[in-house]
């Protein structure tokens, strides 16, 4: 035999073993219902399932007693298990209870390859739940007419359940008071890259519901940014009006593999309308009590969606450019020079702006290149996704801010490069910058002494503090580095502080004792002040006046010169001056002028000088 | 000879403050120095600031250490909380020259303008403390020669005029110095420094009015306290409400020491 012969005849002999084994595996038909029981109000779903056979012709609708039974959707499922393959066709009706009571599903005739098979007759029970207390297995909540928006009446289908397409695939929440859905971008993601989640919560519209905490949605190896506010709306689905509420999210994976996300779930409230007790069933009472019905009942409800499987691949090791930190999605990259022209020894702010969609959080700063006579230091980053409508961090601008210190004249700024991995394409790219002119330079010798700064030979130390003790014998200290010593200064001003206060003082007293001091010194110096000195004069002439051996012309002397002080000049006092002036005159120039002046005179002429001192003191 | 000492120390205070309060080169502190030299901003942080909230720093406080917590502070990224750091550093010693250069920088990173007025140029060259004592002297000593003077030598009529305008030129300078001290308004002066750029308000209230955002490292001057909320300019015609756990007062309190851990 031929050896391609021989190669080729095993194969294709398992072939058509395995086309035989699945051609001739048996054809069977099952029913099965999603739930044997619902509460009134509610939908279920019977699946019958033809395996062995990928296509059958069933029945678009089932007639059964108090029930309305139409075919939803089909779905085809091949399975190979140890080489076996399998095929089965799922036709799936949804049962809607046009009133309570136990029913009976009939058997249903399914037509597959040329025979025809029939299904058992599968028993439903369908419960008043507000009569009974009881909640059917796996029902979320009876559904119930409410006063407000009333079901239609028994043995009528529900608004717009005729006008569901029929071909559409079954909804998982169809019939539900509550459920949820989750939809993934992508199901193959990188690592590191941002996936937009979006989650949304249908609620039956005629219920009031109340949102009980937040969305519960998470697990390990991924990181869920924080869930911005819902926006709510209206969908219909099978004939069924939801209130939505819709989150949306990012998701990034932190390591390579398979994650299953368990389901997203969120808690609620949703309030019933309980069994009306007979007599209250009136209109009137209802309508007194605003529309609601006092009998109301509140269920908490867990709404969940359907868990999330996501496979993680590695963000690939080649081709991986050194600048790479983090990025992943799709960006560009701008670079700016915030002040072209510093002072001298002032700062360059260069910022590099990415935008793009990706990662933001995850990813690390551009690398500044061509950075010779440069100093920089670690940028300052700050995120602007206001043109994101969802408010989320996946697209937007993030701006890296550098803070440059020429060490020489320089002409052009640093460039820039910036690598990240675009997933789209599954590869790495590097974005450039080129240097942007300005005009920067050192700080000079000369301003750095005005500040302080007696160092300039070398750019990269700096003195210790300019003042204080540890100042006078500083080292040079490294740009940057601590600087040892601790010298204390207050906080106040010195007019504030109490020492300050104090010698401000004592220097006022001290000036003050000083002027006194030198001003007594001086008064001493001159013989008193001249009221003193008047009143000494006063005195001494008083007593001359009275002693009764003084000469006749030295007493009218004194009499004269003690009138001209013990009186201010008046027409009197200088009518008395006058007068005893003469009589000076007389005694000294005529006889007697050596002799004593008479007892009665003298009498006579103190008494006058005591008038004239007393009307003066007056 | 207890008044005696007593007095120096006194003098000492009044004319050489520095020399007067000096207190050595504690051990935590250079702890946190080597802390912050190996690598390791984080633990030098906690050591200034346990260090810088101790009691001989209540009425007094240290540029050096202030300049050390604000390099720690601006190496953990917290631009704002260095700038104020920069900012006590530059209060305590105008003319701190190392504190100056990192202080312009923090402002670049910040995206705020340098600070360029004459009145920190002059307090820059030389310290309003020896502007404010130095005049005081000159001028007390003007006054003494001026009484002496008169009473001695009162026909020497040009000593007289220079022991005049020694007193005058002397007080007029102390005045001067305290006119452009920095201190003299820090009471009311407080800093920006949360990480996001607070909202200023008509109102004292979340929802009220915004009036523009301040951002971070901004000195703003505080006109009235009311519990959470703070009145305060943050500009010419920059007034509005601004939470009060967004800034710190320029001067560290200690409350606001152990609150914000200023």
């Amino acid at each position: 035999m031929h050896p391609l012969r021989r190669t080729l005849f095993p194969l294709v002999a398992g072939f058509l073993f395995l086309a035989v084994e699945a051609h001739a595996a048996s054809v069977s038909v099952s029913a099965q219902l999603s739930r044997p029981q619902v509460n009134f109000g509610e939908m279920a779903e019977l699946q019958v399932t033809v395996s062995g056979a990928q296509r059958a012709d069933v029945p678009q609708e089932i007639n059964a007693e108090g029930l309305q039974i139409r075919l939803s959707g089909q779905s085809t499922q091949v399975q190979m298990v140890n080489f076996k393959v399998s095929s089965s066709a799922v036709y799936t009706y949804v049962v809607l209870p046009l009133k309570t009571g136990n029913f009976t599903i009939p058997s249903v005739t399914v037509s597959a390859d040329g025979q025809q098979f029939r299904t058992p007759s599968l028993r439903f029970s369908v419960v008043d739940a507000i009569a009974t207390g009881t909640v059917a297995p796996g029902g979320v909540a009876p559904a119930v007419p409410s006063p407000a928006m009333p079901m239609p009446p028994q043995g009528l289908p529900m608004p717009g359940f005729q006008q569901r397409p029929r071909q559409a695939p079954p909804q998982s929440g169809a019939g539900r008071l509550a459920f949820g859905e989750i939809s993934c971008s992508k199901k193959d993601v990188y690592a590191g890259e941002m996936v937009p989640v979006e989650i949304r919560f249908y609620f039956d519209a005629r219920y009031p519901v109340q949102v009980r905490g937040k969305v519960d949605f998470g697990s390990e190896g991924v990181v869920i940014e924080r869930f911005p506010d819902p926006k709510e709306g209206l969908e219909e689905r099978d004939g069924l009006t939801y209130n939505v509420l819709t989150f949306k999210t990012l998701l990034s994976a932190v390591k390579p593999g398979t994650i299953d996300i368990p389901s997203a779930k969120l808690d609620s409230q949703i309030q019933l309308p309980g069994a009306v007790p007979a007599g209250f069933d009136d209109p009137i009472f209802r309508q007194l009590l605003g529309g609601q019905s006092p009998f109301a009942q509140n269920k908490e409800v867990k709404v969940q969606t359907a868990p999330l499987h996501l496979e993680v691949l590695p963000l690939p090791k080649e081709g991986r450019p050194a600048s790479f930190a983090g990025a992943v999605g799709q960006f560009d990259l701008d670079a700016l020079v915030q002040n072209p022209k510093p002072a001298p020894g002032d700062p360059v702010t260069f910022t590099l702006k990415i935008g793009g969609k990706g990662n933001f959080n995850g990813m690390g700063a551009p690398v500044l290149t061509e950075t010779a006579g440069w100093r920089s230091y670690p940028p300052t980053d700050k995120f602007d996704n206001s043109g994101s409508a969802a408010g989320l961090a996946y697209s937007g601008v993030k701006s890296f801010d550098f803070t440059l210190i020429a060490q020489e004249a320089k002409q052009s700024s640093p460039g820039s490069e910036f690598s990240y991995f675009d997933p789209t394409s599954a590869k790495y790219v590097t974005l450039t910058t080129k240097p942007l002119p300005l005009d920067a330079s050192p700080v000079s010798a000369a301003s750095a002494a005005s500040t302080g700064a007696s160092s300039a030979a070398s750019p990269s130390t700096q003195p210790a503090p300019s003042s204080g003790a540890s100042s006078e014998k500083a080292s040079p200290v490294k740009d940057g580095d601590p600087i040892p010593g601790i010298t204390l200064r207050s906080w106040s001003t010195p007019l504030h502080r109490a020492e300050f206060l104090v010698a401000t003082l004592a220097m006022l007293v001290a000036t003050a004792a000083l002027a006194g001091v030198l001003y007594l010194r001086d008064l001493q110096a001159r013989g008193g002040t001249e009221a003193s000195r008047r009143r000494r004069k006063l005195t001494e002439l008083w007593s001359s006046l009275h002693a009764e051996t003084l000469e006749a012309a030295a007493t009218y002397d004194a009499a004269v010169e003690y009138a001209g002080l013990v009186a201010l000049p008046s027409e009197k006092r200088d009518a008395l001056i006058a007068s005893l002036s003469a009589r000076r005159d007389v005694v000294k120039y005529g006889s007697g002028g050596s002799l004593p002046v008479p007892s009665s005179e003298r009498e006579q002429l103190l008494q006058t000088l005591k008038e004239l001192s007393n009307k003066t003191a007056q | 000879m207890k008044l005696r000492t007593h007095l120096l120390l006194l003098a000492l205070g009044i004319f050489f403050p520095a020399v007067g309060l000096h207190a050595g080169v504690p051990e935590q502190g250079a702890s946190a120095d080597a802390s912050l030299r190996s690598g390791h901003p984080l633990e030098a942080l906690a050591t200034y600031r346990s260090l810088l909230t101790s009691p001989q720093f209540a009425t007094a406080g240290s540029p050096e250490l202030w300049y050390n917590r604000g390099l720690a502070e601006e190496k953990t990224g917290d631009a704002a909380a260095a700038s104020l750091s920069f900012r006590r550093a530059l209060l305590l010693d105008p003319g701190f020259a190392p504190a100056q250069r990192q202080f312009a920088v923090v402002l670049g990173t910040l995206g705020l303008p340098t600070q360029n007025n004459w009145q920190a140029q002059v307090c820059g060259t030389i310290h309003p403390e020896r502007l404010i004592i130095g005049g005081a002297v000159v001028g007390w000593i003007g006054a003494l020669a001026l009484v002496a003077l008169f009473f001695l030598a009162r026909s020497r009529k040009g000593w007289i005029a220079f022991a005049l305008l020694l007193l005058v030129l002397g007080h007029g300078v102390s005045v001067f110095g305290t006119l452009i001290d920095p201190r003299r308004e820090a009471a009311s002066q407080a800093v920006v420094t949360s990480k996001n750029a607070p909202t200023l308000r008509a109102t004292p209230a979340d929802n009220g009015t915004a009036a523009g955002t301040v951002p971070p490292g901004t000195l703003i001057s505080v006109l009235s306290r009311n519990g959470a909320w703070w009145y305060v300019a943050a500009g010419p015609g920059q007034t509005g409400w601004i939470p009060s756990d967004t800034v710190t007062s320029l001067l560290p309190t200690p409350s606001a020491s152990s609150a914000k851990g200023s």
